[in-house]
This record gives structure tokens, sequence and C-alpha cells, in this order.
């Protein structure tokens, strides 16, 4: 390791710890210029994730918050050229800090999502005139085979509380929480709508059909994983239905058939 | 490596704040500049913004996370994104800092200073030609501002920048406020600095506001002061043409504000020719 690697580690030892010992060759003096580094270097990330978890912050209250992305950034320091990521992975912290209130992790998780999906690349959505064309020739194998590709910014994971109510009731911040619990586990999906980042609320068994399809499962693994849920004698009528479901959305970007 | 065309103009820094003004309507500048990472995303709102607003005016991509100055050397995604916006956008210059950002492990996310010593400058010139190999252009670098410098120092700042254009072809980007902070913190002569300067290779001058105080601390949150302004002023005298803008990234005001503003950077660069000119 050279010189400079070993005082660029040293210094930033010192960003992230009071007590850490100064680069070599700096003496006490220097310490003065080291703590106006240290403090805009939490202030700065502090604000980062402020910036990017304000609902989650009205939630907790400014004091928990100020703790937890505290907590973060020591545990997680950021690594990734883009500031932008600084935040990545709050919401397996908040899971962590807030174990009992599992609501707090699902509001950052669908915050982090949110931004995401805000600089996920330009697509176009798969419309169902588009879909129809595509699959005019399909026959029942090319069916089985599908593959539905989601359009960039897809994100989705299950919940167990009512977050379009509670995104809702924090947009401002005069907005009193509303914590509601579902009364089964939903999935919160995140997309890119235009230039729009949105969400909505999907029922299990669509909420697991489109996780699988974003895994990258075939339409025949999906129709499969419907019958264990809804039953044989349903499972048709609800891919059909979910499918068209995500058209409509405009979740899904393009098709193909492996 | 082709040379950087001077341009002799005013401009501001883009900021969200100022979104809609720059959009809607014709804002008396000559060029805005951005946050090169602000933009170097996959797609969505920003990046449409900035293409309508590049379709008006020149834009300059100016970057705060290259870490030239970085002994693990450069993050070669960050290049190739830089690389693409700077040949989607197509900008007058692209520049950065001369400073680090960064070890192989940790981002400090902040403009870090660099000892200034002969091993140091190889290692800057060596990634700066590695930037410009990559990006396909001669960039500009930025002097930063200071809280602290290093005892085994071998160049003053302003020789290490003089060096280090030379040897590897950048240019330089001279912002006036962080050498008064500087000189402050560290107890040089701005008027050495300016002095030292190669003048001929500078194309963009910053000014900005800082906090005064035991540490004097570059805050981009307030006026430029009147000390700054008279360096400015010393500077413009010894410059050749070059772009000179404003930068307000904190408390920042209602765009006229920092029209007025602008207009003072006129004003006072006009007279300061005319003043070395007679």
């Amino acid at each position: 390791m050279t010189a400079l690697a070993q005082l660029q580690d040293a210094f930033i030892a010192c960003l992230h710890d009071d007590d850490a010992p100064l680069p070599p060759g700096l003496d006490a003096t220097r310490a003065a210029g080291m703590a106006v580094y240290r403090n805009g270097y939490r202030a700065r990330l502090l604000d980062v994730l402020a910036e990017t978890y304000p609902r989650t912050a009205r939630l907790v209250g400014a004091e928990a918050f100020h703790q937890a992305a505290a907590h973060h950034l020591i545990v997680h320091p950021p690594s990734a050229w883009t500031i932008d990521r600084a935040g990545e992975g709050f919401a397996d912290t908040c899971a962590d800090l807030f174990a009992h209130d599992p609501d707090v992790a699902e509001l950052a998780w669908l915050e982090w999502a949110m931004q995401c999906a805000f600089t996920a690349a330009d697509t176009a959505p798969l419309t169902h005139a588009g879909f129809a064309a595509a699959t005019a020739a399909f026959d029942a194998a090319d069916w089985e085979q599908l593959v539905l590709e989601p359009i960039a910014g897809t994100a989705l994971r299950p919940v167990t509380h009512d977050l379009p109510r509670l995104w809702r009731s924090l947009s401002d911040e005069s907005g009193h929480a509303t914590v509601e619990r579902l009364e089964a586990r939903h999935w919160l999906l995140v997309w890119r709508e235009g230039e729009e980042a949105v969400f909505a609320l999907l029922p299990d068994h669509e909420g697991v059909a489109l996780a699988a399809a974003v895994g990258g499962a075939s339409f025949g693994e999906i129709c499969a994983g419907l019958a264990e849920r809804v039953g044989q004698g349903e499972a048709a009528a609800a891919a059909g239905a979910i499918l068209n479901h995500w058209l409509q959305m405009g979740v899904i970007e393009s098709i193909r058939a492996d | 490596m082709h040379a950087v065309t001077p341009f002799a103009g005013f401009g501001l820094g883009l900021r969200r704040d100022h979104y809609r003004d720059f959009l809607e309507g014709e804002v008396a500048v000559d060029f805005v500049e951005v946050i090169s990472e602000n933009f170097m995303v996959d797609g969505g709102r920003p990046l449409r913004i900035l293409e309508q607003v590049r379709a008006k005016l020149p834009v300059i991509l100016h970057g705060v996370s290259m870490s030239i100055g970085s002994a693990q050397g450069l993050d070669a995604d960050h290049l190739a994104r830089l690389r693409t916006l700077a040949d989607r956008i197509d900008p007058l210059w692209v520049s950065d800092h001369l400073c680090w950002t960064r070890t192989s492990a940790h981002n400090s996310h902040d403009l870090l200073p660099m000892p200034l010593t002969r091993a140091a400058l190889d290692l800057v010139c060596e990634n700066i030609d590695r930037a410009q190999d990559a990006l396909g252009r001669a960039m500009l670098f930025e002097n930063p501002s200071s809280y602290l410098s290093f005892p085994h120092d071998e160049y003053a700042e302003w020789q290490f920048l003089a060096e280090m254009s030379r040897r590897t072809g950048c240019y330089l980007l001279l912002d006036v406020n962080n050498i008064y902070v500087s000189a402050c913190n560290h107890g040089f002569d701005p008027r050495d600095y300016l002095a030292g300067i190669p003048a001929d290779r500078v194309r963009q001058v910053h000014l900005a506001g800082h906090t005064p105080g035991e540490i004097v601390i570059d805050t981009h949150d307030r006026p430029v002061c009147d000390a700054v302004w008279a360096l400015f002023a010393r500077a413009m005298a010894l410059l050749g043409p070059v772009a000179v803008m404003i930068e307000r990234d904190d408390a920042i005001p209602p765009l006229p504000e920092l029209l007025t503003e602008l207009d003072q950077a006129r004003s006072l660069a006009a007279t300061a020719r005319l003043e070395a000119a007679a």
C-alpha cells in the first residue's frame, strides 16, 4: 500500500470515528480542520437520508429518525460514487431498529423504491394491442414458455400495512400518520408511469405471481403457482385477470418466448 | 487531446429551485453549469429537463465524484456514465476538482484535500490522463477550498495546479472564493496564488459565498463578500476570456437575486479589464 493510500484510509477513518488517530504526518494543530471535514461528512449524509425518507422521518419523529439515520451511516458507510445511494438498505436498518413497528420498514422501502423508479431507464410499457399482436400466433407451448419483462424501476415486496393510506397521511408536515394493519398480507408494487414513480397495493396471489415474473419465471410457472394458491379451477381465470391488470397498469415492457 | 476553446460569458449553476424559470422563460445568462452526477442516471425527468435547458443554453458539466486524487485510481462505472452524459449533452466542457473523495472501501462524498507532494502529483496526472482518454476530451479541474494542509507538502497549491496542467494538458477552473477561503485558513497571500496560476490555462471562474470564522468554510449559502469581489476583479485583470459563474447550493434565493449578483460580476469584470488594458 502506498503512503498516499495509507493516508487516505486514515483520513476516512477520522471521518467515521471521533477517536481515530490523525493521519500520518498530521499533528494536533490539524485537529480543528479535521473536525470541519468530519462534521461536514456527517451533516451531508444525514441530510441525504432526510431528503430520501421524509415520510419515514415524519412517521417516527425527528429525533428517532436522526438516531436511526446516524446508526445506518455508521453500520453502512457509503461506498458508491453517487451520494444518492447513501440511503440504500435503510429499510433493513429500520426493520432492525423498529422491529415492533413493521410499518416503518415498509414505508422506508417504499420511499427508496420510489426514488429508484424516478430515475430508472426510460422504457415504454407494452399495450394490450401490442401484447395481442405479439401473442397472436402463440400455441400452448409458447404460452407455457412466455416470459414477461417488467419495465425498468419495477420493485415489489410483501407488506402488512395499508401503505397507500399511510403515504397519503404523511404527505405534508402537518399530517397525522394513519397506520392500519391489513387483514391479509398484500404486496406493494412500485413502477414508473411516464415520468412519475407510482405504487399500488396488490392482493397476495397477484403479488406472488408478479414477483415470480420479475424473477424471470415463465408464464407456465406463474400459472402453476397460481393454481396452488387459488385452486386449479380458478387458476386460468386468475392468470388472465392479473395479466390484464399488469398490462393495464403498464408494468410489462416486453415479452419473449424462450 | 483537443484544446478547450475559450467561452466568454456569465452564467449560473442550474438548481432544482430554478428549473421552471429556465424551462419557461428566457433567463439572462450565457450558460448554465450542472452537477454531472445528478444527471448520470438511467433516465427519467432530470435528464429530460437537462436536455430541454440544453436546447436553449450551453451547458457545463461540473463533477464532484471523479476523485482524481484517489490512490486507488478512478471508478470505471463513474467514468463510463460521465462519458455517456457528455456525449448526450455536448457540453462546453467537463470539469471536476483537485481532490479525492474515496478509498477502495468508502466514499466521503466530500472534496478532501490532497497532500501536495511529487508522488501525489504523479498519481493525479496519471488519473487525469486516464479520465481525459476515457472522455475523449481535455477537462478542467478546480482548485478546492481546504481546512487543513499537510506539513510535508512540496508545492504551493498554485504550483501543483500549474504543473498538473502542463503535464496533462488539462485546463483550470479557478474558484476565487476557494482561493480566499484557503488563504484565510492557511495564511498565504491570495495575490501570490493568482500570480502563480498559468492564466492561459484558465477557462472558467467560480464565485460563491462562505461562512467566516476561526476556520473559514466554503458553504455556498450566501452572497459573494466584498473581499472575494476584490480578488475576482484582480483575477479578471489577469485572465483571458473565461466563463464566470456564481454557485449557490444552500439557502437558494429567487433567481432575480442571483441575476443581480451576476450583473455585479459583469460590471466588475468589465471595469477590471478596462483598467488592465489602460
